[in-house]
């Protein structure tokens, strides 16, 4: 079998990139006032770390699912793990995509109905999912190729209006960030996608140490996302925005580009990698479901079903006020799913490992 | 009633079937055949030549006599009317001499009924070999094992179809090709024997592909070169009879914008001009669509003076966007498919016309904006930019997905349509190879 550790990297740093630039920057510049980089650099190395142990735990088990694994020990423990974050996968869909229906008619298509947006966003990644894992991964690849170099242009042109005097103070003596609400639903952007990894095996196969050392690449973009509305505008501005990165990019202005506003295409990019990041999300569910129910179901209706229910539970979202709080809810189920996983699988395959050393 | 006398009495009006009686080893034989598939007097020289080399007194020894005819051809077994009818039509001609009744299948000296090896009529060799393929399935074999001058090329040849049986061949280097892909496409292949193969459509139904896919399933060429490169790719040649060119298994994405031929540039250029052939994809799949978008859905992500004076080009123009790149991307395709068929000496009066019609008299009557003809002439040039015809219809085809995506939702619809176009490209296999894969030849020694 072929090692596919560059799909997956570069998957995940795509669906990573469309969370990091949206709501994760208002987060982080409202959680504290100072020395931002400090809340980025703790929920980065929270990230990094529950990526080494899943997929410590992961490697553990010779190319297993994470479904395999927990049924393998006993259907209550899958039910405990999986419930969870079958939940929190499908309300994070749900918000997702009305999440950033609602930026997109605020920034760029106002006349455009929301349910339109949401029906495209979930059309395409609904077709994706029903593709399979393997062509999503290459259908990543192949946009990777294509979207990268704009959003490489866009980022380093963003640093344009930048005023390096902004970067101070450097130091923030007050942790008060670590109670701060908004620093647990930033975790969005930190934990929010991973947890792929589990399942993605034995189709797409991958190196543990590839996957690791390729996620580091994703610091930089974390920093920028936070760092480039705060040089541009300074603290005390830049948290009055509502999207801060995007109101920094809005103001670059290239002379010799026949386009006025790259915001747009920046953001227009990330949203097709949202678009992937769903895909992957509604992948997993319907990996979950398929165990749940008759095999007879073919896997396109589960899919069509599933991209229903997720349009349904969008539209009905009152409004903006409504998803935040339902961010926040998430954030907490974000919590409980993203610690308990990594550690169980962890612990699981010692144990496994410690009873085969018996055995043997 | 003999079956020779039957098979005469069934062609009695047939101007093309010959019967004639003639002394052959001192024994009164019969032959036939076709005349249109045979050249029958050399043929028969031929054969009173090889009976002459044996110089034996055939009125002395009749024995002797049998022998030597029995070596001319070989014996059909059990002669029945199917039988030699299907040795007739495939070109063969038949002895027949009496006492024991016997029945030889003679390969006789063919009329040439094929052009001879010529340049290619579809793809312009710039540097490189001229020759190309042809209709003849023998040729194209000398002209495949020419370029490719290695003991490990194999060849399978397969005889498929009851009502007109028809040669196919299948060829790939033993320690190149992938076993699997192999193994596939020749299981197929048996088990479709009997399956008719007179069109493209009717191989890949019998390979076992699924027919409304837009993604082609093998890459067509007429060059040798090509080929030959392929096969060193693993990848495995389909010649037919009659078609005067390769069909490469699997096809994949590298096939729309790289050329074995480019390696005879200097490596820089050969870089250059991929990159160029891939800005030509995205010029077709874009253009149209940000056209729209831009005018109608986003124009606020212009410059202002641009916004403007495309919004003054525009000014008269009695309907939307999307109609008015709709119109004239139907009559661009249009030109395409008729300049396709036309004779030599028509074709340049449509381009005539259509240039001057398109160009001039649509914006002056202002029916379309000028910038419009602008993007839409980029767009017919980028999509000619990539390799091989059969790789331009489907780009041709995909950027009406992007144009109709974009004149809903502006710049998201394009780039949606982009994302569908990737996972569309993405999902495409060919026996489990994916269409997005990139071989590498496995003794490479050059790089790039």
């Amino acid at each position: 079998m072929m090692d596919k550790s560059l799909q997956v990297v570069l998957v995940h740093i795509l669906i990573h990139i469309g969370l990091i630039f949206f709501i994760f920057p208002t987060n982080i510049i409202d959680t504290t006032t100072a020395a931002h980089w400090i809340p980025i650099l703790l929920g980065f190395l929270f990230h990094w770390i529950l990526i080494s142990l899943y997929t410590k735990g992961l490697s553990l088990f010779e190319s297993q699912n994470l479904l395999d694994i927990y049924i393998q020990f006993s259907k209550p423990v899958a039910v405990i793990f999986l419930l969870p974050l079958f939940i929190y996968t499908f309300m994070v869909t749900s918000v997702t995509i009305r999440a950033y229906a609602e930026t997109i008619s605020l920034v760029f298509l106002s006349d455009t109905p929301l349910w339109a947006i949401m029906l495209l966003t979930l059309l395409i990644s609904g077709y994706i999912t029903s593709l399979g894992v393997q062509a999503l991964f290459r259908t990543g690849m192949l946009m990777a190729l294509i979207f990268f170099p704009l959003i490489a242009f866009v980022l380093c042109m963003s640093f344009q209006n930048v005023d390096w005097h902004y970067i101070f103070p450097l130091w923030n003596r007050h942790f008060s960030f670590l109670t701060n609400p908004d620093y647990l639903e930033s975790s969005f952007a930190f934990f929010g996608g991973f947890m792929y990894l589990g399942f993605i095996q034995p189709k797409v196969l991958f190196k543990r140490k590839k996957i690791i050392w390729g996620s580091l690449l994703l610091l930089p973009f974390f920093l920028m996302a936070v760092y480039i509305p705060l040089l541009t505008f300074g603290e005390e501005t830049a948290s009055q925005y509502h999207f801060p990165f995007i109101v920094a990019v809005d103001t670059i202005d290239i002379t010799w580009l026949m386009f006025d506003r790259i915001t747009m295409f920046f953001l227009l990019c990330t949203v097709t990698f949202v678009m992937l990041f769903t895909a992957l999300t509604a992948w997993i569910n319907v990996e979950i479901l398929r165990r749940c129910i008759p095999k007879s179901i073919r896997t396109s209706y589960i899919v069509i079903g599933l991209s229903l229910l997720t349009f349904i539970m969008g539209i009905n979202i009152p409004d903006w006020r409504d998803v935040e709080l339902l961010f926040g809810l998430n954030a907490w189920m974000r919590l409980y799913v993203y610690l308990t996983i990594p550690s169980s699988i962890f612990i699981l395959g010692w144990i496994s490992r410690r009873k085969e050393a018996a055995a043997a | 009633m003999r079956l020779a006398d039957r098979i005469c009495n069934r062609f009695e009006h047939d101007g093309d079937f010959i019967i004639e009686e003639h002394i052959l080893a001192g024994r009164p034989v019969r032959i036939m055949g076709f005349k249109s598939l045979i050249n029958l007097p050399k043929t028969w020289a031929n054969l009173q030549s090889r009976v002459r080399e044996a110089s034996l007194d055939f009125s002395r020894d009749p024995d002797s006599a049998l022998i030597v005819l029995n070596r001319l051809g070989h014996r059909i077994s059990e002669p029945d009317e199917a039988a030699l009818l299907a040795v007739m039509t495939a070109g063969d001609l038949i002895i027949f001499y009496e006492d024991p009744d016997t029945y030889l299948d003679v390969v006789p000296i063919p009329v040439t009924l094929t052009r001879s090896i010529e340049q290619p009529l579809n793809e312009n060799v710039l540097q490189g070999s001229a020759s190309a393929f042809n209709d003849d399935l023998a040729t194209n074999f000398g002209l495949l094992k020419k370029e490719l001058n290695s003991a490990s090329l194999c060849t399978k040849v397969y005889l498929s179809g009851n009502h007109s049986p028809r040669k196919l061949a299948l060829l790939y280097l033993e320690d190149q090709v992938e076993p699997n892909l192999l193994h596939e496409v020749t299981e197929r292949l048996e088990a479709n024997k009997n399956r008719d193969l007179y069109n493209l459509q009717r191989i890949c139904k019998a390979l076992g592909f699924q027919p409304w896919k837009a993604v082609p399933k093998f890459y067509t060429t007429e060059l040798p070169m090509e080929a030959a490169h392929a096969l060193r790719q693993g990848r495995i040649v389909l010649f037919m009879d009659r078609f005067p060119f390769a069909m490469i298994l699997p096809a994949l994405v590298g096939d729309i914008f790289m050329m074995e031929n480019d390696r005879n540039y200097p490596i820089l250029f050969m870089y250059l001009i991929r990159g160029l052939r891939i800005a030509g994809i995205m010029i077709n799949l874009i253009m149209p669509g940000l056209y729209v978008a831009l005018v109608s859905v986003n124009p606020e992500v212009l410059r202002i003076e641009l916004a403007l004076s495309i919004a003054e080009s525009r000014s008269g123009v009695p309907y939307p966007a999307f109609v008015e790149t709709l119109l004239l991307l139907v009559v661009l395709e249009l030109i395409i498919v008729a300049s396709v068929r036309l004779p030599k000496s028509i074709g340049p009066t449509l381009t005539v016309v259509g240039g001057i019609i398109l160009g001039q008299a649509v914006v002056e009557a202002k029916l379309v904006s000028s910038l419009l003809i602008i993007i839409l002439a980029a767009t017919t040039i980028a999509n000619s930019a990539v390799v091989g015809f059969q790789n331009s219809l489907p780009i041709r085809l995909f950027k009406y997905l992007t144009l109709i995506l974009a004149s809903l939702f502006g710049v998201l619809g394009i780039l949606s349509g982009l994302v569908i176009i990737c996972a569309y490209l993405a999902s495409a296999t060919t026996y489990g190879i994916p269409y997005l894969y990139f071989i590498k030849p496995k003794d490479d020694s050059h790089d790039g």
